[in-house]
């Protein structure tokens, strides 16, 4: 037994160590900080104050949260519509075309971030082509704005993130047994009653996982609002960059920054609350969702 | 060398369970020894014992003479063929048998040679390049039982190594092993739930539950005088009876009482004293039945019954009799065409009798045992947990 | 029960909508026109002015050295924490769970404020070696769910048999268990490069002059920059992209 735990603490040390240092400390240091004052050079003043939190009712920044809540709530909620059939129709296919079709949805996915970015900039640009061809169609005018403003930021959210939702619900919708679908019907039930009870039941799991890794992420987002959005679609991310980079406030940043993660903590709380005393280890398992 | 393989008072705990209790055994060079019991009954936490993949909390175990209790898995002179044959599927079969001597650096040609003897023993000179994978189940089998042989092992461990093939390869397999045990005279410690691989490949069998030895003996001791009634129910079926032994018959019978029964006659091998309590055990095989009275005879005990059910089953047909409180199982063996027979059937009044001879009385057994008996092999859990960290010994296995 | 039409329709669309703005992408980098609304012609001009771009070397220069020192430390510190992961169930494994889970769950964007602030407070200088750290700690979690996922699947009887066979821990460990890990190693690191090479935001916090990687110097060619160079840049690092995805898919194709 003795020699066992020294066995276990050598073997725990490295990684552990290495992640609470610079990991567990400098989260905990985010949230010390933004009880700190900002000195006028761009570094943390000396002593404590709430000065920080209570500036943080200025009007401007309700606003933003809420405008970063629904965005991400509306992302999430596109992601799982649209990952929902794709997910179930690959899962049904034969084996052997599965990996394939799975391979064709991740590359996207390992394909660098920005240049997603970049390229939905490109489409939606003034001079783009989308804007041309509607232009073409009568579907648009000269004036109309295809980018830097909401709507634009939800349509990359959804494209950036939409292969974190279909992972999770390939993985458990492949897993599923369909003869349970045959036996709803067999019992009367019409095949969307079937999809909604029996279904979408079994699959909770992947929904679930699917539904936190998008809704998390997007709520962090900042290099999409900054690249697709305008000045008055800001999230919290590019508040959290701004008092950064350019207001130098790192206090600031920090009390921005302990807001958002007690927002990202209150759904990953509530959803793995109900899995901890099950026996899987939570959500993400590269296994089940990498190719 | 009677005294080859030596158990000594060895104990095992994992936590709050203990696995082993007390066992002390011993095996005789050469002869094929099997521990059976039902899953969790503590007979493969003694085989990983002997591996020496776990270490007795107590007592001691000596190989031919040498004490083995504290030397590393990787020291012993013992190899193991493991359930799941543990064949390493990065190495082709030449390879893996190969194993242990490359290990032991030992020179190449050598080594070559005995692989090439080992896979002619095995039949399997034309699949030495493939992988694990690419063989049959029996084909690893024997691939995992050369790899182990190859070391010479004083003693090779077989730990339920039929259990992953089917029915058909399972008697082939049992067949092959006593074959393969007649040709190197290794002395094999085998452990297993099934009776009947048991009965058919043993020389003895040490019957165990509950981490004890409930009975050590040739198979046909364990199955025709068991010494338990545990024994007696886990190794084949058997009708069982409440009694009291009323009366002394002879030098060499008593005669019972049991209720809704004439008296009833049973040898008595055991010294049991009159007025004890009784269970008397009478297996299947042993009655006959008959519509007709049976000649009387004063060793021949004799009930009427009504048959409640019948079950065909083509070299034989079990009845199930109702006695009284009782429901005998009673199986009779065809030696004439069946419909030549006109067969007792269902409903029929019918005399059930048995010899006093074949009958024995043994102690009741508990609940628990019956429990456990009746529960399949599967649902009774994991028998051995990791040794590491205390959180082991709650005993949630790996997610 | 077959899978009716709509599923079969939303695919289609989801990999039209995938690949689309890619493709257009691609197409236009090999335009000879300045501004992407017209067709000018086939031509490589852009491509060769970003072959003369001393700063795209410097900064993939910088990026894989980050990506290959964070990856090499990585595969060691992920590989034992799956191991420590997969082998003890104490409430110490609790707790290393939850540090080794939390990066993984976490927007890049707390990683990279926390991550600046504790560099500053420590007086660490930004540069190559502040990237280098950050990155270490974000692919230790993705090396390590690789691995503990490859250890799920190991069959720790093998180990027990080596033994049997009279090796010692040591050789069982490097004859049976790392042959039989590799590859989940491997991926993991595969896993860990990409994102190392991919990572813009927590890079972007912690970089500091000089320290300019791929992903930020793209950054600043979106932002400031000539789009038909863009264009180019990232036609070349979608096929590498194409390259590595199919190597790792050959690869675990043929282990498994």
């Amino acid at each position: 037994m003795k020699r066992g735990r020294r066995a276990e603490f050598w073997i725990t040390g490295p990684s552990f160590g290495w992640l609470l240092l610079w990991f567990g400390l400098p989260t905990l240091a985010v949230f010390l900080v933004s009880f700190r004052p900002a000195d006028p050079f761009g570094g943390i003043g000396a002593g404590w104050t709430w000065a920080t939190w209570r500036s943080l009712s200025n009007p401007n920044y309700p606003a933003i949260i809420w405008r970063t809540v629904w965005l991400s709530v509306a992302a999430t909620a596109l992601c799982l519509l649209l990952a929902l059939p794709a997910g179930y129709y690959v899962a049904r296919a034969p084996r052997r075309w599965r990996n394939r079709l799975m391979l064709l949805i991740v590359i996207p996915f390992w394909t660098n971030f920005l240049i997603r970015i970049f390229a939905w900039k490109v489409l939606l640009h003034p001079e783009g082509l989308l804007k041309q061809a509607g232009m073409a169609l009568g579907l648009f005018t000269p004036e109309t704005q295809l980018m830097y403003h909401a709507g634009a930021i939800l349509l990359v959210l959804v494209y950036t993130y939409l292969p974190f939702a279909l992972l999770p619900i390939y993985a458990a919708a492949e897993r599923f047994d369909y003869a349970l679908l045959e036996a709803a019907c067999d019992l009367g039930s019409s095949r969307l009653g079937a999809f909604y009870r029996v279904f979408l039941p079994g699959i909770r799991r992947g929904l679930t996982t699917a539904a936190l890794m998008v809704f998390i992420p997007a709520l962090g987002s900042y290099v999409i609002p900054d690249l697709m959005g305008g000045a008055s679609s800001e999230m919290i991310g590019n508040k959290i960059a701004q008092r950064t980079f350019v207001d130098r406030n790192l206090p600031h940043a920090s009390a921005l920054s302990a807001l958002l993660s007690l927002t990202v903590l209150i759904p990953m709380i509530l959803i793995l609350y109900h899995r901890v005393r099950g026996s899987a280890p939570p959500a993400l398992r590269p296994t089940e969702t990498a190719p | 060398m009677d005294d080859f393989l030596v158990f000594e008072g060895l104990s095992k705990s994992f936590g709050a369970v203990q696995a082993v209790a007390q066992v002390s055994l011993t095996v005789r060079q050469g002869e094929i020894f099997s521990l059976l019991g039902p899953s969790g009954c503590g007979k493969t936490t003694l085989l990983r014992m002997v591996a020496g993949f776990e270490t007795p909390d107590t007592g001691r175990i000596l190989l031919g003479g040498e004490d083995i209790t504290d030397l590393p898995p990787n020291r012993r002179k013992v190899n193991t063929i493991f359930q799941n044959y543990a064949l390493f599927p990065h190495l082709s079969v030449r390879e893996n048998i190969a194993f242990g001597r490359r290990v032991a650096r030992q020179p190449r040609a050598e080594i070559e040679r005995d692989v090439d003897r080992m896979l002619e023993l095995i039949q399997m000179e034309a699949y030495a390049d493939r992988r694990p994978d690419e063989i049959s189940g029996g084909q690893k089998q024997r691939v995992a039982v050369a790899r182990a042989l190859i070391n010479k092992p004083r003693v090779l461990l077989l730990d339920e190594p039929l259990a992953a093939l089917d029915l058909k390869l399972r008697q082939h397999m049992l067949m092959e092993l006593d074959l393969i045990h007649d040709e190197v005279g290794i002395t094999f410690l085998y452990v297993t739930h099934d009776q009947g691989e048991a009965m058919s490949l043993s020389d003895r069998i040490a019957v165990m539950n509950h981490g004890r030895i409930e009975q050590t003996g040739a198979p046909a001791e364990i199955y025709e005088a068991p010494r338990s009634s545990f024994v007696a129910a886990f190794i084949g079926d058997t009708n069982f009876f409440d009694g009291v032994a009323s009366a002394q018959s002879g030098a060499d019978y008593l005669r019972l009482t049991i209720e809704g029964f004439p008296p009833v006659l049973c040898y008595n091998d055991k010294g049991i004293s009159v007025g004890a309590p009784v269970n008397l055990s009478v297996r299947p095989e042993k009655f006959s039945l008959s519509r007709e009275e049976p000649a009387a005879d004063p060793l021949r005990n004799v009930v009427r019954g009504q048959v409640e059910d019948v079950i065909y089953m083509g070299a034989q047909t079990k009845y199930w009799v109702r006695v009284e409180a009782y429901r005998l199982a009673v199986t009779l063996q065809h030696r004439r065409f069946a419909l030549d027979e006109k067969p007792i059937t269902w409903n029929e009044a019918v005399w059930v009798s048995w010899h006093a001879d074949d009958g024995f009385m043994l102690e009741r057994y508990s609940e628990a045992d019956e429990e456990l008996m009746n529960t399949p092999p599967e649902e009774v859990g994991e028998e051995w947990a990791p040794e590491e960290s205390e959180g082991d010994a709650a005993g949630s296995p790996a997610p | 029960m077959k899978p009716g039409r709509i599923p079969r329709a939303t695919l289609i669309l989801v990999l039209l909508f995938f690949y689309g703005p890619i493709l257009i992408l691609a197409v236009s980098s090999f335009n000879a026109s300045r501004f992407g609304g017209s067709w000018d012609g086939f031509s490589l001009r852009w491509y060769r002015q970003l072959f003369h771009d001393r700063a795209v070397w410097d900064a993939l220069r910088n990026t894989l050295i980050v990506a290959l020192v964070s990856t090499t430390a990585a595969m060691g510190l992920g590989t034992t924490a799956a191991f420590a992961l997969h082998r003890y169930r104490s409430r110490l494994q609790l707790w290393h769970y939850g540090l080794v889970y939390a990066p993984l769950v976490i927007p890049d964007i707390l990683m990279g404020m926390s991550l600046l602030l504790f560099f500053v407070s420590l007086r660490l200088p930004l540069g190559l070696l502040s990237i280098t750290l950050a990155h270490i700690t974000f692919c230790i979690s993705y090396v390590a769910m690789v691995v503990l996922a490859r250890l799920q699947d190991f069959d720790f009887s093998l180990i027990e048999a080596a033994l049997d066979l009279g090796a010692s821990r040591w050789t069982a460990i490097r004859h049976v268990l790392l042959p039989l890990l590799a590859p989940g190693v491997l991926a993991g690191g595969l896993l860990a490069f990409t994102l190392s090479v991919d990572d813009f935001v927590i890079t972007f916090f912690v970089a500091g002059p000089g320290s300019t990687t791929l992903p930020i110097y793209i950054y600043s060619m979106i932002k400031h920059g000539s789009p038909p160079m863009i264009n180019a840049l990232s036609v070349i690092l979608l096929a590498l992209t194409f390259i590595v995805v199919m190597l790792s898919q050959h690869l675990t194709e043929k282990r498994t």
